[in-house]
């Protein structure tokens, strides 16, 4: 028996129902923007309780227009965590103002206390990344924010339904960028992502930005991109959000499962659930000791084990010209190393399920 | 009988007991983005633009981002391009960091080879000549002065997939091609795609990276990159269109064709050299009173659009490149005269001769 990491398979067995209502949009032509954008956009906004939303091609586009909607870009620098994944730093990079990174906690989230010493007169904006999908410490990173004059770029592509003292995350920035890549809790057929926000001026700069900074079809008020969400995975978004409440609590229920039966172990350490948070398990990471060798034997048990990330974006290749070097993040650096996710799918059976927590067992008794 | 611009409702009907099989396919693989329909696009859209390598991104715009961002131009560098074009071009410049430098057009639309050479100074790192229309540039000229000044060749081939320029096709004549198969292209999905091509394999491997968050593997990011990705389902769509592309351009050409035979006595109409073969992405001719044409024929139910009606070096956001009206005579000239006819495979013989004879009976 394999314990698969992804699910597509399963979740798409019937995917008849949303193939007869994509025949009806092959039929009218209508592929840019339009109806099923608007459709889709509108109880993206009703799920994530923000007053509007707009349909982007990624999760990384999301980042990268909030940024630009904001006003950073050249010079500018953007305050974020180094243990996310390549699309943050990109975002931040692609409107040509520089990462800065600050440190992360045992929640694998930025470090909020961490965070004013990386400030000085070139910072803009904050990204908080929801990495797991488990809310930052949202409070004190808007406070911080606030003395400092600065803009907060909520990251939550990994956190569709998480909330942080009952709110959805990305209503607590000036935007909070999402992304419906196929593994994400809530995906679709390829790439798209949403951009939330409650401020409409925002929205509206947004709307222009994605459609290559077009007010009307013959009106360029500025610079833009197409960056436009696909018509196609909008329809299939608008079928699947239906489902994406009934998703999540069974990703967050193997979760909790895993959290009851893998807390006696020594080797393994798991951030402490919070009761001001609902964390919606995009990934479920465990720090363990001998973590490859337990990696390399789950997966020879048949176990798709993965690690996000093993190597932290300050020692890529491509942030070398930052200047960073190894030491600078501990905390970051000690779970790299550390850092093991186990499926925590919603079409994860029983005996799957079993299988996982059995084998950890098995590997450190 | 009316004759509308577009019709994608019809380009798909009869299309989608073909695309609806595929997209199915591609669900039920679970595999939805950079799979064996994307890989299996590249090679044979490489086959038939007659390049070493195809690379898919998620549009027209973002191929002419990436290709320029693999070329290393960026912040102070300066592009030259066409004012009459797509706001896209000169987009994708901005969007790297670059200026946009416009240089006027000639009667064909497009960027007048003469006067590049006034352009270029020593922050000039590429040309981009767009085939607008779906007519090829002056690419012999074009490279020929690239060369000489040391600068890059961009081809934004958005609206020419399948041109053909001194028996080359476009997109195979500069260092990049660059292609959208939005809805409204000849070569189209069912939504926004795109994809480069090259005969370089440095440029090839820096695309591929840079299209997917600049990784080099699963775990090592090189550079920077973005997110532009051609998802499978679109891959797989363009692999069921690929077929066609042919019978539609010529079905375009037979079509420009008669309206050039019929219509050049009374408007400017676009006369191809011996060794041009446009795609006719648009079929664009130049009439006096343009705007009341354009009414009688709306007044007859033939709908008409004009591409495009403010050039971008007059749009509010070129304003601070300083560009002021009467910059480049030819293309705003041609902004005030300039009228595209309805052109497309699924029109009929008596659409067309509706088209014909509303445009004569306006002269009469």
């Amino acid at each position: 028996m394999r314990v698969k990491y992804s699910y597509l398979e399963e979740q798409f067995k019937n995917p008849d129902y949303i193939l007869r209502d994509l025949e009806k949009l092959v039929k009218r032509g209508d592929f840019t923007l339009g109806k099923e954008v608007e459709i889709f956009e509108k109880r993206f906004a009703q799920l994530a309780s923000a007053k509007f939303a707009v349909g982007v091609s990624s999760g990384t586009a999301a980042l990268l227009l909030g940024l630009q909607a904001v006003g950073v870009g050249h010079d500018d620098e953007v305050i974020t965590a180094p243990n996310t994944f390549f699309a943050s730093v990109n975002a931040i990079a692609a409107v040509g103002a520089k990462p800065v990174f600050v440190d992360v906690g045992e929640d694998y989230n930025i470090n909020s206390e961490l965070i004013e010493n990386a400030i000085n007169e070139r910072t803009k904006a904050i990204m908080p990344v929801h990495l797991t999908g488990r809310p930052a410490a949202m409070n004190e990173i808007v406070d911080i924010a606030r003395k400092h004059g600065l803009k907060v770029i909520e990251d939550a592509a990994q956190a569709i339904g998480a909330n942080y003292r009952g709110r959805h995350v990305g209503n607590f920035g000036d935007t909070g960028g999402f992304s419906f890549h196929p593994l994400k809790n809530l995906n679709v057929w390829g790439d798209a992502g949403m951009i939330i926000t409650n401020n409409p001026d925002i929205s509206v700069s947004l709307c222009e930005l994605r459609n290559q900074g077009l007010k009307d079809r013959d009106t360029w008020t500025r610079y833009g991109h197409n960056l436009r969400i696909s018509s196609l995975q909008a329809l299939v978004g608008k079928h699947l959000i239906k489902d994406t409440s009934d998703l999540t609590e069974r990703r967050i229920a193997n979760a909790l499962n895993y959290d009851k039966e893998l807390r006696d172990i020594e080797e393994i350490t798991f951030p402490q659930r919070m009761i001001e948070l609902r964390e919606v398990f995009h990934t479920y990471v465990i720090q363990a000791e001998r973590r490859d060798e337990l990696n390399k034997y789950l997966n020879e048990k048949g176990i798709e084990s993965k690690i996000h990330y093993p190597v932290p974006l300050h020692l890529q290749p491509a942030t070398k010209y930052l200047g960073y070097k190894k030491g600078d993040f501990p905390q970051t650096e000690m779970q790299a190393e550390r850092i093991i996710s186990l499926p925590v799918h919603p079409y994860l059976k029983e005996r799957e399920k079993k299988k996982v927590i059995e084998t950890i067992k098995e590997f450190y008794r | 009988m009316e004759v509308p611009y577009v019709n994608i409702a019809l380009q798909y009907k009869g299309l989608e007991h073909e695309i609806l099989p595929v997209v199915k396919e591609v669900l039920k693989s679970g595999s939805y983005i950079l799979g064996k329909e994307l890989n299996r696009f590249e090679h044979r859209i490489a086959g038939f633009c007659r390049t070493r390598y195809a690379i898919g991104v998620a549009n027209g715009t973002d191929a002419l981002r990436l290709s320029l961002h693999a070329l290393n131009i960026g912040r102070d560098d300066e592009v030259i391009t066409a004012p009459n074009s797509f706001i896209a071009s000169a987009g994708a410049i901005a969007a790297v960091g670059a200026k946009p430098v416009f240089v006027d057009v000639g009667e064909d639309y497009n960027i007048n080879s003469e006067l590049i050479e006034n352009a270029i100074n020593e922050r000039t790192k590429a040309i981009m000549p767009v085939h607008l229309t779906g007519r090829p540039a002056a690419m012999n000229e074009i490279v020929d002065i690239a060369r000489k000044h040391g600068l890059k060749v961009i081809e934004d081939a958005a609206q020419a997939i399948g041109a053909n320029y001194r028996g080359r096709r476009t997109g195979s004549l500069g260092d990049v091609g660059c292609f959208s198969t939005h809805p409204l292209k000849t070569l189209h999905t069912a939504g926004d795609g795109g994809f480069i091509t090259t005969d370089s394999q440095e440029i090839y491997e820096r695309i591929i990276k840079l299209r997917n968050h600049g990784l080099k593997n699963r775990e090592e990011s090189e550079f920077f990159g973005y997110n532009s990705r051609l998802d499978e389902i679109h891959a797989a769509i363009l692999n069921t269109q690929l077929e066609y592309v042919e019978i539609w351009n010529k079905q375009r050409r037979d079509i420009a064709l008669r309206y050039s035979s019929e219509l050049s006595p009374i408007v400017d109409t676009p006369e191809e050299k011996s060794y041009e073969e446009s795609s006719y992405h648009t079929f664009v001719i130049q009439a006096k009173n343009r705007d009341s044409l354009r009414l009688h024929l709306s007044n007859m139910g033939i709908e008409t659009k004009i591409h495009y009606p403010i050039p971008i070096h007059l749009q509010q956001a070129a304003k601070y490149l300083g560009y002021r009206s009467g910059a480049f005579p030819v293309a705003e000239r041609q902004s005030s005269q300039i009228l595209s006819l309805p052109v497309y495979p699924e029109l009929t013989s008596k659409q067309i001769e509706k088209v014909i004879e509303g445009v004569t009976s306006f002269y009469k």
